[in-house]
């Protein structure tokens, strides 16, 4: 691509500027490339590598800002800790847990919401509005408000169940029930965006398939089940790793909605990383933490990659 | 047994009746969360404490939005959220167009690498950078301020914003920017004369991705920014709890407030949030 120096003949002092400028810079497209990469790679640098090389190496070491201790070099004795710490156990069998139950949940509910919205409407903005408002709303606000319908007292969520004749219920009392309440939240918030995807992904199936099913006799389920879901596969699989990832990093509804309680009962992985490092300042313990959450976020993120490398989605 | 389940079923789904409760279901579900706390903040705590709870307020009163502007200062959250996103936002388009712009149209040799790596970057628990990225703002003497969200939140929101604009980049025809060039443009003034205009709809809707991010984070925000004067809106909304008292009525006319510019702004620009979501949510 050369044809930047082309300049017109008799042209004023702009055109002669741009071609001063386009003769002393007239890049090749690496260096194109490098330049167009550059404001990505600092920042990336910057926000990312260098604080993830910080946190590998904080958690190596024994660094308590309580303790008034100098930090030391501690080997493994951060990850040794992990095996005999009940909340690191518990919080991280909170994450998978949430994980298991709202990400299959969610692709549910979504993939209900999204047939519902997938109906031809004559008002198109009602339905798109109804499924952007869950999605827009911050996870902090949801986690608010989710914990004030489940209140004990003046909760909807009870009044709805003393309407129908049901006792009252104290959720953030019972573990289990706090914890029910939370996957609540959490699937309410993410089914929305489930919703969206899989609708866009409604979208583009051939309506001429459908018809030819018709014409052959098959029924809506039916074609639910043989050209539907084999056809949306490759979105949902993609869609639910999504969700998968971002379940793992579960913090702002059980923050808001419990802040971890009863006790520890209810808290996730991400919340522990919070309360060792902002409230107990164990940096060290809080960053091997994290290192291990890092891990397991990669890990599913390698999974996600190959999964769209042989869709071809990403070349 | 299993057909006659199943032409029930087929002939429930194509009536009419079906698209009217289809409706009230999706609106139901989407709304009632937004809808409650609207009229909780029109009931006095009175009403609050009344058993059985009322779903409509008896006697509406503005009382608690005045009190959520003078409890806390609420005006100075919404414009640090406001601020902190716009600032994010722009500083996100600017370096994800130039990045989108690379991979649109430079025949890279490590350009499937190099989407990989924005897409695993999609994927960063931002919870295990809490630490490190605490003792980088406060080395570079950022804590308390508002680049201490920007710069993070603009890394948050690069991959989804450089796949969406890289989409949109392809679509536009390089026989346009070849002209600009033939006229006179150098590659960059080609970019920002031909290439961003056209793209209007994929810059609108990477930014409103960008904007959401940003308006919603919570955890860094929490963490970063102790000084009353510099907290966001999320951050914000907890100071209204006291020890023992928790005032709905005043929370829920906050968070009101916090609701409305964004939904404001997805009324405006849904069909392109729309789009954005599913062309960002699918890749990336």
């Amino acid at each position: 691509m050369t044809t930047t120096s082309t300049v017109k003949n008799g042209a004023g002092g702009a055109t002669a500027r741009r071609a001063f400028l386009s003769r002393w810079f007239d890049p090749d497209d690496t260096t194109l490339a490098v330049l167009l990469f550059l404001p990505a790679a600092i920042l990336l640098g910057v926000m990312i590598v260098y604080p993830v090389s910080r946190l590998i190496y904080t958690s190596f070491l024994d660094l308590s800002l309580t303790s008034g201790l100098p930090a030391r070099f501690a080997g493994l004795a951060n990850f040794r800790q992990m095996p005999d710490d009940p909340v690191f156990w518990q919080a991280t069998w909170n994450t998978v847990l949430i994980t298991l139950i709202t990400v299959p949940g969610s692709l549910v509910v979504g993939f209900a919401l999204a047939l519902l919205a997938n109906l031809p409407f004559q008002m198109k903005w009602p339905v798109r509005l109804s499924l952007l408002i869950p999605w827009a709303l911050p996870l902090s606000f949801a986690g608010l408000i989710f914990g004030w319908f489940f209140h004990s007292e003046y909760g909807v969520v009870n009044d709805v169940l003393n309407r129908i004749g049901l006792p009252t219920v104290i959720w953030f009392n019972s573990p289990r029930l706090a914890f029910a309440a939370i996957c609540l939240a959490i699937i309410w918030k993410a089914s929305s965006f489930m919703a969206m995807i899989i609708l866009a992904g409604l979208q583009t199936i051939p309506r001429s398939l459908y018809e030819a099913a018709d014409v052959d006799g098959a029924g809506r389920v039916r074609q639910f089940f043989e050209i539907t879901l084999p056809l949306l596969k490759p979105t949902i699989v993609v869609a639910l790793i999504f969700r998968t990832i971002t379940a793992l990093q579960t913090f702002d509804i059980p923050y808001m909605m419990t802040g971890g309680g009863p006790g520890t009962e209810t808290a996730t992985l991400a919340m522990y990383i919070h309360q060792n490092t902002v409230s107990f300042l164990d940096l060290g313990y809080g960053s091997a933490l994290a290192v291990v959450m890092f891990g397991l976020s990669m890990l599913v993120t390698a999974l996600y990659l190959r999964m769209i490398r042989s869709s071809g989605a990403a070349s | 047994m299993s057909t006659a389940v199943a032409s029930t079923l087929n002939s429930v789904l194509s009536g009419k009746p079906l698209r009217a409760i289809a409706a009230l279901v999706l609106v139901v579900n989407g709304l009632f969360p937004a809808l409650w706390i609207l009229l909780t903040s029109f009931k006095t705590e009175a009403e609050l404490t009344q058993k059985p709870i009322t779903w409509l307020p008896h006697a509406a009163t503005l009382r608690n939005y005045i009190q959520a502007f003078s409890d806390q200062p609420l005006l100075t959250f919404l414009f640090n959220s406001f601020m902190v996103a716009l600032l994010s936002t722009a500083l996100t388009l600017l370096v994800s167009v130039l990045a989108a712009y690379a991979l649109a149209r430079l025949n890279l040799r490590f350009r499937g690498l190099i989407m990989s790596v924005i897409i695993a970057i999609s994927t960063f628990p931002l919870v295990t950078l809490l630490v490190p990225l605490f003792e980088t703002m406060r080395a570079l003497n950022l804590l308390n301020s508002w680049t201490a969200l920007i710069l993070p939140y603009t890394v948050l929101s690069l991959p989804v914003c450089t796949l969406v604009l890289t989409s949109f980049f392809e679509g536009i025809p390089r026989d346009l920017e070849n002209a600009a060039m033939i006229d006179g443009c150098t590659r960059f003034g080609a970019l920002f004369r031909v290439v961003v205009p056209l793209s209007a709809p994929g810059v609108f809707t990477a930014g409103i991705l960008a904007f959401v991010n940003a308006w919603d984070e919570f955890l860094l925000a929490l963490s970063f920014n102790s000084n009353p004067g510099l907290r966001t809106l999320p951050v914000g909304i907890q100071l209204y709890q006291g020890e023992f008292a928790f005032p709905w009525p005043v929370i829920s006319a906050a968070l009101v407030v916090g609701i409305v510019p964004i939904a404001i702004l997805i009324v405006i620009f849904q069909e392109r949030v729309v789009s954005g979501l599913t062309a960002g949510g699918i890749k990336g």
